[in-house]
C-alpha cells in the first residue's frame, strides 16, 4: 500500500516537474515580449509609474460643483440630501438642517443609512467649511467609489449657508 | 469510477476540449487588456490588493501571458506548462474575487479588459469551473500528437496498463 501511495506521487511528481519547467520558459518569454511591447507602444504605460495619490486626486478634480443658489432651490425642491463631511463636534455645533454627517473615513458605516434617505431623483451633495476643505471632496469622491451614483461638491458650504441665512440646525443626527 | 479508467478516448477527448476552450478564453481576455493598459491598472488598482508598484508592471506583463498561454493551449505545444499557468491564474483571480466579494467591493471584475460588469459571486463560480478545467487539462491532455500519431497512443496505453 506505502509502495502503491509513494508510486502514485511520484507519477504526479514526474507529471509537474516538466510542467513547472515549461511553466518557468514561458514566464521568461512572456516577460521579455511584455516589457519590449509595452516600450515599443506609443500607448505604453510607465512600468512603475502607478500612483494611486495622484488617481484619486484627479478623479476628486472630476466631481461636478453646486453653487449655494443651485443647492438652495434643490433643497427647497427636496430633491438633495446634504452630507456634512467636517467632525462630529462641528457637525453638533450647527449644520445644514436634515443633513447628515459623514466622514471621509466613515462612508461604509454609514452608507446603508444614506441610501434609505435618498429618493430616486435626488443627489447627495457634500460641504464642509473654507474654500481649501479637503474633506467634502473625499467623501464625495468616497461615497461615488461606493456606488452611491450622484454627488456633488458644495464648496465652503457652510459659511456660505449659515450666512444666507438659510436653515439650520444643532445637534447628533 | 475514476477518470483515467475510462474507454480510451473518453479523458482525451475532453481535455482536448477543456484544453482549446481556455485557448480561446485566454486569447480573447489578454488581447481586450492588451488595447487598453492603462484601464486594466486602475482595474487592477480598484481590488486594493496590489501596492503601487507592483500594478502597472502587472497590468503589463499579465495579459502577455494570457495570450502566450492561449497560444500554447491552442496550438498544443508547452501544454503542461501553460495548463499548469492557467491553473495557477484561476486560483489566484479566484483568491482575489473571494476577497474582494467579502470585503463587499463593488468593483469592475477586469477579467476581460479594464470596464467589464461588477463582480459577483457568479464570477467566483466561472473561475473556479475554469481552474478545473485547467487541472483537467494539465493530468489528462497530451497535445495534438495523442490523435494524430498511433506511436503516442500505444505509448498512453502502455502508461494506462502500468497505472
Amino acid at each position: 500500500m506505502n509502495a502503491l501511495q509513494q508510486n502514485r506521487k511520484f507519477k504526479v511528481a514526474s507529471k509537474l516537474y516538466p510542467a513547472v519547467r515549461e511553466a518557468l520558459i514561458i514566464v521568461i518569454i512572456t516577460v521579455i515580449v511584455a516589457i519590449a511591447f509595452n516600450a515599443l507602444r506609443p500607448s505604453g504605460i510607465p512600468l512603475f509609474g502607478f500612483s494611486s495619490s495622484e488617481l484619486i486626486k484627479k478623479q476628486q478634480a472630476n466631481i461636478p460643483l453646486i453653487t449655494i443658489a443651485e443647492a438652495h432651490d434643490m433643497y427647497l425642491k427636496k430633491k438633495v440630501v446634504f452630507v456634512d463631511a467636517r467632525d462630529p463636534l462641528s457637525f453638533e455645533e450647527g449644520h445644514i438642517a436634515g443633513a447628515i454627517n459623514i466622514y471621509p473615513d466613515e462612508v461604509a458605516i454609514h452608507l446603508t443609512r444614506l441610501k434609505s434617505l435618498l429618493s430616486e431623483n435626488a443627489i447627495v451633495v457634500t460641504y464642509c467649511d473654507g474654500p481649501q476643505c479637503p474633506l467634502s471632496k473625499e467623501t464625495a469622491h468616497a461615497l461615488l467609489s461606493q456606488g452611491i451614483p450622484k454627488a456633488q461638491v458644495f464648496i465652503n458650504g457652510w459659511s456660505l449657508w449659515l450666512h444666507a441665512g438659510y436653515p439650520v440646525a444643532r445637534g447628533k443626527i | 469510477m475514476k477518470i483515467r479508467n475510462f474507454p480510451a478516448p473518453v479523458a482525451p477527448v475532453i481535455a482536448l476540449i477543456c484544453r482549446l476552450a481556455l485557448g480561446i478564453i485566454f486569447l480573447y481576455a489578454g488581447l481586450e487588456k492588451i488595447i487598453a493598459p492603462s484601464e486594466f491598472a486602475l482595474a487592477i488598482y480598484n481590488y486594493r490588493l496590489l501596492p503601487d508598484g507592483a500594478i502597472n508592471l502587472l497590468a503589463v506583463i499579465l495579459p502577455w501571458l494570457e495570450v502566450l498561454l492561449a497560444c500554447g493551449l491552442i496550438a498544443g505545444s508547452y501544454v503542461r506548462g501553460s495548463s499548469l499557468l492557467s491553473a495557477l491564474l484561476f486560483l489566484t483571480f479566484s483568491v482575489a474575487l473571494t476577497i474582494s466579494l467579502v470585503r463587499g467591493l463593488d468593483i469592475s471584475c477586469g477579467c476581460f479588459g479594464g470596464s467589464t460588469g461588477s463582480i459577483n459571486w457568479l464570477y467566483l463560480f466561472r473561475d473556479t469551473s475554469l481552474l478545473a478545467m485547467s487541472v483537467f487539462s494539465l493530468f489528462f491532455d497530451r497535445g495534438w500528437n495523442s490523435f494524430l500519431l498511433r506511436k503516442s497512443m500505444t505509448l498512453a496505453e502502455n502508461e494506462r496498463s502500468e497505472g
